[in-house]
């Protein structure tokens, strides 16, 4: 018992404070132990109760022991208190210094908003994953046909029987056709997107149904049964979710299809696909059209230039027997790459120029802060003095920092998350369907971190700083004259770089903005004020044939001219900036294009005679047709435009009475040049036109689509009602889709464009605001270290004039030389921007030359405030201040 | 003045002592009354050394047996010596003002 309490009580002793213990451990063990063996004599009870009375020394004794050595050390506040405490003193700090705060907070604001936007928008576009398993593994097929100009041909069923059959790097490969179609349960109709797949579409992503089952290959073959599944969207809305409405019938292009599954909700791909029918594709049919696209999933492993081989090899037998000119070849690209390519160009630029203020955001903080710590030396001097110790001052600064971080995080998150509403809004039907700009959280997350860094790495940076001052020249007043070389370096070369990523920035933004002021005086071709345009698909059920179809057009037709307001109306298949239907044809009398000839296909489109007036498309040659002329035997004039022109009788001024067929009719079908109009540029203006021609409903036969426009003097939204109840009244199963008036068409083919335009811009405008206050900033900073110098030596006879320029030539140094470097960079960097520069040189001299211009002239405006201001400082008080 | 420290003062204001010397000569000069246990005593010696009226011996005395030569030893300092006067003038003047409020107030009861 004897050795065990000894134990116990030597282990009990641990509990003091290490000092005391390592000092009188042994010996107060030894006290004990004295003790003990005094009372062991006297019995067991008294040895025990000698043991707990120890013990009660050791436990009363102990928190003593340890609360004094507590306060004894360097007072130490509650940690929580010195924070909030440091939090009102940076907030005190910052309503003193007003401007330099506001400054501050609005560039990181800025740069943060600026950043979560566009990372939203990148994020969206090139980084989140496709809500499929194994995305990786997802790639897209297509055709490319370099002869007939398309990078995307599309795939015609056949190829893909061929290649499905005959490769191997894919676990499963599907076609997919997005398509609108009709729905309707008898009362409402509704047009939805919808998509013709091949059975294996559902393997292919990794989907299954949620309810039910996706089609078999049996449905999927020539004249398929009417089935469909539809999507998780339209189950909720239109079946509110029922679980029984597998079986029922619902009324698809008017036709009853049995729904046979659903979807679940991420399986709208290629983006708001509503329901799926199959596909039905024939093998066996020879000329089929491209219509397809391809989505494939690769074989865990296989990459894509193997798949790629692999589908050429499969090809091979198709290029020897149906495409002996192997004019259309396949090829596999990551899934992503089909959507994102006409986007990699600007997101590259909106992420550079992002990278970029945000670079100079952070060197215009730190350099403010910079200054502001060095005017703030005599502070931490005193402060230092009077036993605040180095980390304690760390985490005064660093509290600063971090509390302007934290608020302009908040700030720009906030900002951002409203960019990227407004990012969405103006990009409406310009973005891939897929994308979904909802990374806001994860924007914001990057926004923070982005100004936490920053936060850290200039509010360290003066601490350091600060821990570094010498007290004695510190506290001594005149301390103000001796600026230390290398803070006024750091200085130096902060403002420096600031002026050269904004040299660069506006660079970028003139350029673009020139090229895209360019961009808007294409001329287009057509008339775009007070037109409004809508479709109308018509169901093959109930509008069988060409003449049943006209009927109906012509009677939309007839009520549109009755709308009070409109001037005209016609009906065209595609009107400009819509959609787009290609074909080949040949001229009489003209070889076929030779093998290595280039073969770009034609846009055709069927108009009603009003079209060309309606629309406004100046006439070159010969005329117009009208309605009454032409016929599906016979006569069949059309209207080309001049790209097909010189295409097709090239050098020949006047083509009216030439005549041109389609490739591979073999019936002789002639249509007759009527007239000549000018190229349309039916893309976009963005995008070079193509041969086309028009010809009329009569000479065409029939078409089950068609879009009305009609023209009004006055604003033509104010048409849309009445042509939508034109239709309901006509038949009320109809409905009518892509309501627009033709100048929102051209604004959103031009959204991506301008969206860039107006980001850069505006950043460079940022950059500009940011370097010009930098250049402030330092010039301040120094005329501040220098009064004293400054005032000896107007006292000693220096005119104003030349401690201006002492000044000002400071401030210039620092932007001619930001200006020698950011130019070549700026080179560097418009290079990249040519397939947006529409014609612009990237070597543009008045953009560069106004870009120096104006970054000299801000520069020299923005030292001279300061420089004025030292200038008309009485000289004696500047001198005898420092004393 | 907390009572081990007046204690302590007062065992080595006769002469220099080891911890276990003072525990001793406490409970003789109380008649066995006040037994300073290991942890008070070691904490009230720290204590007074950081106030600085006792500090510690670099060495044992000459004098000293091996067994409390292996010790650390202590000496009352003359700020030691004078805080522990001016506390036994205050007791005295304490003891002084309870004796006459007592004596007067002893009539009355």
């Amino acid at each position: 018992m004897n050795r065990s309490a000894l134990r116990l009580y030597r282990l009990l002793l641990r509990l003091l404070p290490s000092d005391l213990y390592r000092a009188h451990g042994a010996e107060m063990a030894e006290l004990f132990e004295g003790e003990l063996a005094a009372a062991r004599a006297r019995g067991p009870g008294p040895a025990l109760i000698t043991c707990l009375i120890a013990i009660w020394d050791l436990i009363r004794c102990a928190p003593r022991e340890h609360l004094r050595r507590r306060r004894h050390r360097r007072p130490r506040e509650r940690t929580m208190q010195t924070v909030l405490a440091d939090v009102r003193f940076a907030l005190r700090t910052f309503t003193r210094q007003k401007g330099a705060t506001a400054l501050i907070l609005l560039t990181l604001t800025l740069a943060v908003a600026a950043n979560g936007a566009v990372f939203t928008l990148l994020d969206g576009l090139f980084f989140r994953p496709f809500p499929f398993p194994s995305p990786e593994r997802l790639v897209h097929v297509n055709e490319r046909a370099p002869r007939w100009n398309l990078e995307y041909v599309g795939i015609n069923y056949p190829d893909f029987h061929v290649w499905r059959e005959h490769t191997t790097s894919f676990e499963a490969m599907a076609l997919v056709q997005p398509t609108n179609v009709n729905i309707s349960d008898g009362v409402t109709a509704e047009r939805v997107r919808g998509a013709f797949v091949t059975h294996d579409f559902a393997a292919t992503l990794g989907v299954r149904p949620v309810l039910g089952r996706t089609f078999t290959a049996e449905e999927d073959r020539p004249n398929p049964p009417e089935v469909v599944v539809i999507g998780y969207g339209l189950w909720q809305t239109r079946f509110g979710g029922a679980r029984d409405v597998i079986g029922r019938s619902f009324r698809v292009n008017s036709e009853p299809h049995e729904i046979i599954g659903v979807l679940p909700p991420q399986a709208t791909f290629p983006g708001e696909v509503a329901l799926w029918l199959p596909a039905g594709g024939d093998p066996a049919q020879a000329w089929q059209s491209y219509a397809y696209d391809g989505v494939a999933r690769l074989k865990p492993g296989v990459t894509l230039a193997q798949a790629e081989q692999d589908l050429l090899q499969a090809h091979a037998s198709i290029f020897a027997e149906r495409d002996t000119g192997r004019v259309v070849t396949p090829f596999v690209i990551p899934l992503r790459d089909r959507f994102v390519a006409d986007f990699r160009v600007m997101g590259g630029a909106l992420g550079a120029a992002v990278v970029l203020v945000l670079l100079v955001a952070c060197a215009n903080v730190a350099s403010a802060m910079l200054a502001r710590a060095v005017f703030r030396q005599r502070e931490m001097g005193i402060r230092m003095a009077i036993g605040a110790s180095g980390r304690r001052l760390t985490r005064q600064l660093l509290t600063e920092s971090l509390v302007l971080a934290a608020i302009a995080g908040v700030a720009g998150t906030v900002l951002g998350v409203w960019g990227v509403r407004a990012l969405v809004a103006s990009a409406e039907g310009v973005l891939p369907l897929w994308v979904r700009l909802d990374g806001t959280v994860r924007a914001a997350l990057f926004g923070v971190s982005v100004v936490l860094g920053t936060a850290v790495l200039f509010g360290l940076f003066p601490s350091l700083q600060a821990r570094r001052v010498d007290l004695r020249s510190a506290l001594s007043s005149g301390a103000r004259t001796s600026g230390s070389v290398p803070q006024r370096r750091m200085l130096d070369a902060l403002v420096i770089v600031e002026v050269m990523l904004a040299a660069v920035l506006l660079v970028a933004g003139g350029l673009l903005v020139r090229g895209y002021d360019r961009l808007l005086d294409v001329s287009p071709g057509f008339q775009l004020d007070g037109i409004a345009s809508f479709g109308v698909v018509l169901p093959e059920a109930r509008y069988p044939d060409g003449p049943a179809q006209a009927a109906l057009y012509n009677r939309v037709l007839e009520r549109l001219r009755a709308i009070p307001g409109v001037e005209s109306a016609a009906a065209i298949t595609c009107p400009p900036l819509t959609c787009h239907w290609g074909s080949f044809l040949e001229a009489e009398g003209g070889a076929p294009p030779r093998r290595d000839e280039p073969d770009p296909v034609t846009l055709v489109r069927v108009a009603t005679g009003d079209y060309f007036r309606s629309v406004g498309t100046p006439l070159v040659h010969g005329r117009f047709y009208t309605d009454a002329e032409g016929d599906t035997v016979g006569y069949r004039p059309i209207v080309v435009n001049e790209g097909f022109a010189r295409r097709f009788w090239p050098g020949e001024a006047n083509p009216v009475g030439r005549r041109v067929k389609f490739r591979g009719d073999t019936t002789n079908q002639w249509f007759t040049v009527l007239g000549v109009t000018r190229d349309e540029r039916h893309y976009g203006l963005h995008e070079p036109p193509r041969p086309g021609i028009y010809t009329s409903l009569r000479s065409w036969g029939g078409t089950s689509s068609m879009r009305f426009v009609a023209r009004t003097s006055g604003d033509p939204e104010v048409l849309f009602a009445g042509m939508r109840r034109v239709v309901a009244e006509l038949d009320p199963e109809l409905p009518v889709y892509q309501v627009q008036t033709m100048r929102r068409a051209l604004d959103r083919s031009l959204a991506p464009r301008r969206l860039v335009v107006t980001a850069l811009a505006l950043f460079g405008a940022i950059a500009l605001v940011l370097a010009v206050t930098g250049v402030y900033a330092v010039v301040s900073y120094v005329v501040g270290r220098r009064r004293h110098e400054l005032g000896i030596r107007m006292a000693l006879g220096a005119q104003r004039g030349q401690v201006l320029r002492l000044v000002v030539g400071h401030g210039l140094r620092l932007v001619a030389v930001g200006l020698v470097l950011g130019v070549p960079a700026a080179l560097g960097a418009a290079k990249r921007l040519s397939s947006l520069l529409e014609g612009v040189s990237e070597q543009d001299v008045a953009t560069y030359a106004s870009v120096i211009v104006l970054l000299t002239l801000t520069g020299v405006a923005a030292a001279m405030l300061p420089a004025r201001r030292a200038a008309n400082a009485a000289p004696i008080a500047a001198v005898n201040e420092e004393g | 003045m907390r009572r081990p420290w007046f204690y302590i003062l007062l065992s080595l204001a006769e002469r220099d002592r080891h911890g276990l010397g003072i525990m001793r000569d406490v409970l003789e000069l109380t008649e066995g009354e006040f037994r300073l246990w290991p942890v008070m005593l070691y904490g009230s010696l720290e204590e007074l050394r950081e106030q600085g009226w006792i500090r510690a011996l670099e060495a044992p005395p000459a004098d000293a047996d091996d067994a409390s030569a292996r010790k650390k030893w202590f000496r009352i300092t003359p700020n030691g010596r004078r805080a522990l006067a001016a506390e036994v003038v205050r007791m005295g003047e304490t003891v002084r003002v309870a004796q006459r409020r007592l004596a007067h107030s002893g009539t009355s009861t």
